[in-house]
């Protein structure tokens, strides 16, 4: 008895050094706050389920405040003072950029969950992962959706002047080229600006096909709002990513209806756990599940069991996150190195279209739940 | 042709709402010398104030703004008498630090209370429109604001100009000892130029709210914007303020559809210094040395 124990005694005493400690930077607070709650509650979810599995995690949280320049510094110091095994996050593109050239310099693996500028993991380093598609796949799916339900021949770009923003939609205008689709209007737009109806005004005047946005959550409403009030009347609004693929968006019944936009993730999808996920998230924190707070659970996963199986040391940590392969929520993940790209998850985009208020796949074929409504319906 | 009068038009109704932000922003200044830089937040504050109404009230934005003008007048003249009044004869260092730091716990309290996340009002006019002909539309909401704007200068201006309180604020802005020797309770008009002040950009968030979004960091956007107006119509001058916020609206506008509107923070900005140059004081404003 006493030496059981005893041995009860030392396992609780080891256990917070047998855990292993993982940073997470992330946007609590600021502009890119509500993006980053989903983040949270998808670590959250994983917390839960590695206990569950047996693995231990001491999660070091550092907020972002989605700058940089706040990034990079909670980046020295989890890898400095805190010394973490592995670190998921940022959230924005920015964030991500701006770490990833730290993780490579201290040699922590950094597993970035959901951010989509295609440069952060074309620069070669050993040490940064990345779980979704980058911005070039936002892009290709979308124009390819429209490509095969009418016959687009011009396109109007409108987009956050980030880089988020600027990347999602440069791929766009390299990918239109090659299908013969000419781009008509090319905005970039300073974030948060009251008034869009001037830029719209001069997209309508061009009259394209297409119109491509690129926002935020809000920025993603204001625009919708103001193309209803000028009347710009495209074939498909496409919104790539973001700001079009929240619930708060499909809510606005009046200007989100029919809107296209393509998304990491979706509760329906045939992927294992995925619709687990979507009910154990909504009874949790009483909202949907994004493809953000996927994209979080399914790195934090990942990372705990191999921050675990490589016993905290960060090489071995590195070496098990390039060679495994893993099957969940996120559908296969591999991080492979193809096109250009080093240690990024070839991950697969799926297209919805905001029906009766709710996301329905519409494309690829193989994961289409509704038929698209095309072309647009005329503004009431 | 279409696309130059709908950015006219947007322009200048969107420069309306920036003019009720610099005109409190210039008052607070020219009374007090002190500059607000909370003042963004205290339109976000007026912004959340509408929200609670529509949401747990039912009232309108556009009626909501019979309440809310008098409570963020309370408010302000609250700020006023318990931490501004303090640092009146500080360096100037003290009260920036104080009015940013007022600013800081207004957005976080906010942010701790209805966290960031965005909020919308949708109204059932929110992007409702009223056709102009020859394809340009005017939003409905942003006339209507447009049009309260309006009524609310001009009844400023009557205020500032015609009554003795009025009258009293403006000497209290001219020369404050002076006003004092004549016998002006001038810490009684710092509170009530305050009060106005913070009652205008209240009011200008809640005409904002139908069409704009709402959540605790936007003070800062308009902040700035403020600041540009007040200096570039020049710092006190309430007409300058009027003037430079619909310059301002009309400039943005206008880059937008004719150059980028990535550009047009640029074109604003360039603008700013252009006018700085050629007038150091702004536009309207008296060089006071």
């Amino acid at each position: 008895m006493r030496k059981h124990l005893l041995a009860l005694g030392a396992t609780l005493a080891l256990s917070p050094l047998m855990a292993q400690k993982i940073g997470v930077i992330n946007s609590m607070s600021g502009p890119e706050a509500p993006i980053g709650e989903s983040i949270t509650n998808g670590i959250k979810l994983a917390e839960e389920d590695l206990v569950k599995k047996g693995i231990h995690v001491q999660l070091v949280w550092e907020d972002d405040t989605g700058k940089p320049q706040i990034s990079m510094s909670a980046m020295e110091k989890l890898a400095t003072r805190d010394n973490v095994v592995g670190v998921v996050g940022p959230y924005t593109s920015a964030c991500s950029n701006a770490v990833s050239k730290l993780a490579q310099k201290y040699r922590v693996p950094l597993l970035i969950p959901a951010a989509a500028k295609e440069e952060i993991t074309r620069q070669g380093f050993k040490y940064v992962f990345r779980m979704n598609a980058p911005a070039d796949r936002y892009a290709s799916s979308l124009i390819d959706a429209s490509l095969t339900l009418g016959k687009p021949k011009t396109i109007a770009f409108i987009y956050e002047n980030t880089d988020f923003g600027t990347s999602t939609s440069k791929t766009a205008k390299d990918y239109v080229a090659t299908k013969g689709i000419q781009v008509v209007a090319d905005e970039p737009y300073p974030k948060g600006s009251a008034d869009y109806r001037s830029t719209l005004a001069k997209i309508k005047s061009k009259n394209p096909d297409l119109v491509f946005m690129v926002s935020y959550v809000a920025d993603a409403i204001l625009l919708m709002r103001q193309s209803r009030e000028v009347g710009l009347q495209p074939q498909a609004f496409l919104g790539g990513g973001a700001g079009f693929t929240t619930s708060e968006f499909a809510r606005e019944h009046a200007i989100s209806e029919d809107v296209i936009s393509c998304t990491q993730w979706t509760d329906d999808v045939n992927w294992p756990g995925a619709k687990d996920f979507g009910k154990r998230y909504k009874a949790k924190f009483g909202k949907d599940a994004t493809y953000h707070a996927a994209c979080a659970y399914e790195s934090m996963m990942i990372m705990a069991e191999c921050a675990a199986k490589g016993g905290g040391n960060r090489d071995k940590t590195q070496t098990l996150l390039k060679a495994g392969q893993w099957n969940g929520i996120m559908g296969p993940v591999q991080f492979a190195d193809y096109e250009g790209f080093t240690n990024q998850n070839n991950h697969p985009m799926l297209v919805q279209q905001i029906q009766g208020g709710t996301y329905e796949t519409i494309f690829p074929k193989a994961f289409a739940t509704k038929k698209a409504v095309y072309p647009f319906p005329r503004w009431k | 042709m279409a696309v130059f009068l709908q950015s006219l038009i947007s322009g200048i109704l969107i420069g309306g709402v920036y003019a009720l932000i610099g005109i409190g922003l210039t008052l607070i200044f020219g009374v007090m010398r002190v500059i607000n830089f909370g003042h963004g937040d205290i339109l976000m504050v007026g912004m959340y104030l509408t929200y609670i109404l529509f949401t747990f009230a039912g009232i309108d934005p556009f009626v909501s703004v019979l309440i809310s003008f008098p409570l963020m007048f309370l408010f302000g003249g609250f700020l006023q008498k318990v931490f501004i009044n303090r640092v009146l004869n500080a360096v100037a260092q003290n009260q920036i630090l104080l009015t940013i730091g007022l600013g800081l716990i207004m957005s976080n309290t906010v942010m701790l209370i209805f966290t960031s996340d965005y909020k919308i009002i949708t109204t059932s006019y929110s992007s409702s429109t009223i056709q102009v002909g020859g394809g340009v539309s005017v939003s409905w909401p942003l006339l209507v604001s447009f049009l309260i704007t309006a009524v609310i200068t001009a009844v400023l201006y009557w205020f500032l100009l015609k009554t003795d309180t009025g009258q009293a604020i403006r000497a209290t802005a001219q020369d404050r000892e002076a006003a004092q020797l004549m016998g002006i309770n001038v810490k009684r008009m710092s509170i009530i130029a305050f009060g106005l002040g913070s009652a205008l950009a209240g009011t200008a968030g809640a005409l904002i709210s139908p069409t704009y979004y709402i959540f605790p960091q936007v003070g800062s956007v308009f902040t700035l914007k403020a600041f540009v107006i007040t200096v570039l119509g020049g710092m006190g001058s309430v007409v300058g303020a009027t003037l430079g916020g619909v310059l301002i609206g009309i400039t943005e506008s206008m880059s937008a559809a004719y150059i980028s509107s990535g550009w047009k923070d640029v074109v604003v900005f360039v603008l700013f210094l252009l006018v700085l140059l050629l007038k150091p004081s702004g536009l309207m404003g008296k060089s006071r040395t």
